[in-house]
């Protein structure tokens, strides 16, 4: 328990800040990736093992709640990906710009970047989402 | 270069060959062969193509394509994996008794193998017919 206290609210007391903050950040959208991906390969598996299911699933997939959550989903894959470059590019090839002043400013021009690139995925599937769903 | 704890630590994890050491790396490089991966499949499947133009024939049109299946293929091998394995990492952080962690890593490699094979299978086997 005091593990999981120390990760959730350990921002207003831990340093790291904007650090901190990533570091929660990559870990909720990894995680929630995950379980989506999860369902996703099942859900594609039917049209071998179950073809006449699988449109039952697309039709789900087609309803607005989940159409919603695509579009957090998809920012989900980005940030996590932006984020997880800026990790390996640092571990493997500069780990000094681990220094916290450098860490935080990376960690932000992180999420600049990727709510930059979710925003025109996330006007097209809105757009998607009106024009299928609500007639406009 | 200041050497921290920080790129201390990096630098004895790109060394080592501990199994952790090895799943630090493979997070890594499979992370970063995955932004094209998922990336990709993301971009033209839910933003170009979305959700309403989605069905059976989409799929068996696509699979028509060996690249396609390749493609699949490869972004579920690795992106399970790298998920799987991040979840157990993650847990690691929480889960502090040596049991427990044992029996968690061995429960997450069962549902690893099963739900891996279960895609596998399906992008091998192709579209049925409903």
């Amino acid at each position: 328990m005091q593990t999981i206290r120390t990760t959730l609210f350990g921002l207003t007391t831990y340093r790291g800040r904007m650090g901190h903050f990533s570091f929660i950040f990559h870990r909720l959208t990894g995680l929630g990736t995950l379980l989506f991906l999860t369902v996703h390969i099942l859900d594609t598996a039917t049209v071998y093992f179950f073809p006449s299911l699988y449109q039952h699933a697309i039709d789900i997939y087609r309803s607005t709640p989940f159409m919603i959550g695509e579009i957090v989903l998809v920012f989900c894959v980005i940030y996590h990906g932006v984020n997880g470059a800026r990790i390996a590019l640092f571990d493997l090839f500069a780990p000094q710009r681990w220094q916290a002043s450098m860490q935080s400013k990376s960690a932000v021009i992180t999420l600049v970047i990727a709510i930059l690139l979710w925003l025109p995925a996330a006007f097209i599937m809105a757009r998607s989402l009106l024009i299928n769903n609500f007639g406009l | 270069m200041n050497e921290t704890q920080t790129t201390r630590v990096i630098l004895q994890l790109k060394e080592s060959n501990a199994y952790e050491a090895v799943a630090w790396r493979w997070m890594r490089y499979s992370g970063l062969l995955l932004i094209p991966l998922a990336w990709g499949h993301v971009l033209i499947q839910d933003v170009l193509v979305g959700v309403h133009r989605i069905d059976l024939d989409y799929v068996a049109m696509r699979w028509a394509m060996l690249g396609w299946r390749v493609f699949d293929f490869l972004l579920l091998a690795f992106a399970f994996a790298h998920g799987m394995n991040g979840l157990r990492q993650v847990l690691n952080d929480y889960i502090l008794n040596e049991k427990w962690r044992r029996a968690t890593s061995w429960f997450l490699l069962g549902v690893w193998l099963v739900i891996s094979l279960i895609g596998g299978l399906a992008i091998v086997g192709g579209v049925g017919q409903p």
